[in-house]
């Protein structure tokens, strides 16, 4: 159950901007996520909830999860980017460099990413 | 009047976490000391391997350990009789450590007093892996009981760890193997320390202490 832990995350994150507009209500926030990240998006906004249910100006907003491109660092050529979309037939998550053909490749397992928050806010 | 305004926050969800672990791991290197997160399955023989470096450790260093359990002090308690300080953390629900629950515990406590620290995480081959604590070096323990593809169906720990411990060697026999274990874990990693011990015999103990990089005096 990481995604509790993300989801608190991620409200501590929008605590801070909401305190710097004068704001009624968090309506929306958007994540992205690459889809070897191994979060359930489900679970997030199920934890999300939990967190949110009593913070009254996140009262009936929404966490969508938006998936994006996955990202590997090569060991042996420090490529950084995408992978080449043939996995290893004998390890998971491990990828192809597209450089240099190595699979001593690292995926970025924390891309996880706050990308908008639409605020509710006050005009005075 | 309200008006609905979009803010482009650019934010990694794990910055909060990260920042902490770093400022962990800098403040710990600036001070001279060590400190290693213990990661592997429930029953993998986590706590008994702290067990046999604290009881080795403690005649020359002053050894801190954090546990991490749902629930008891058990580990806690058992790591302590063996002449290091330990502290339970219970983390309820929680299936890994994260940094600030590490930095809490610092808090009460003075640094200075200690030299080494470890913390054993929560047994958990999945979430753990994401959460850095700030320890200077991750290690994953898997015993060979718990099937010799446990290293390919959570190859992501592994990605994440510099030292793979394959412990109970003691009972490897017919039905037990350590032999995939070790071909995994050296190919999931160019650079991974693979060492096999028994934290039942002591096998490999002081093999994996060298792998920390700490110095004792050899066995008698
Ligand atoms: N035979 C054998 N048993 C071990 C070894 N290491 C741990 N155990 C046993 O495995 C069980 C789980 O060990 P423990 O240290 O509590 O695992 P943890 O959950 O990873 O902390 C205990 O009964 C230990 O005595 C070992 O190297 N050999
Ligand atoms: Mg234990
Ligand atoms: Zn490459």
């Amino acid at each position: 159950m990481h995604e509790y832990s993300l989801a608190s995350a991620i409200v501590t994150q929008i605590e801070e901007i909401v305190e710097k507009y004068n704001v009624i209500r968090v309506k929306k926030i958007i994540v992205s996520a690459s889809p070897y990240e191994m979060i359930i998006p489900d679970l997030l906004q199920e934890a999300y909830k939990i967190i949110t249910h009593e913070m009254e100006k996140f009262k009936d907003s929404e966490l969508l999860m938006e998936i994006k491109a996955a990202e590997i660092t090569c060991i042996d050529c420090d490529y950084t980017g995408k992978p080449t979309e043939e996995g290893d037939p004998e390890f998971a998550y491990n990828f192809l460099c597209p450089k240099c053909g190595s699979r001593d490749t690292h995926i970025n397992m924390k891309q996880m990413t706050i990308e908008t928050v639409d605020l509710e806010l006050s005009e005075e | 009047m309200v008006e609905i305004k979009q803010i482009s926050v650019k934010k990694k969800a794990y910055v909060v976490n990260d920042e902490l672990a770093e400022n962990i791991r800098n403040k710990m290197k600036t001070k001279n000391k060590r400190f290693f997160n213990v990661m592997g399955s429930i029953g993998s023989g986590k706590t008994l391997i702290l067990e046999r470096i604290a009881e080795r450790l403690s005649p020359y260093y002053k050894v801190f350990v954090i546990n991490g359990d749902v629930a008891t002090t058990i580990d806690a308690d058992r790591i302590a009789k063996c002449g290091a300080t330990t502290v339970q953390i219970n983390t309820g629900g929680g299936c890994h450590l994260t940094a600030s629950l590490m930095q809490k515990e610092f808090d009460k406590i003075n640094i200075d007093d200690y030299d080494i620290f470890f913390t054993e995480n929560v047994g958990n081959l999945i979430c753990p892996a994401a959460w850095d604590v700030g320890a200077a070096k991750n290690i994953v323990v898997v015993s060979i009981t718990e099937g010799e593809y446990v290293i390919k169906k959570h190859p992501i720990i592994f990605k994440g760890a510099q030292i793979a411990v394959i412990n109970k060697c003691d009972i490897e026999g017919e039905d037990f193997d350590s032999k995939t274990l070790v071909e995994d874990a050296s190919k999931i990693k160019s650079d991974m320390e693979v060492i096999c011990t028994s934290a039942k015999t002591k096998q490999g103990i002081d093999d994996l202490i060298t792998a920390l990089g700490i110095d004792i005096p050899k066995r008698e």
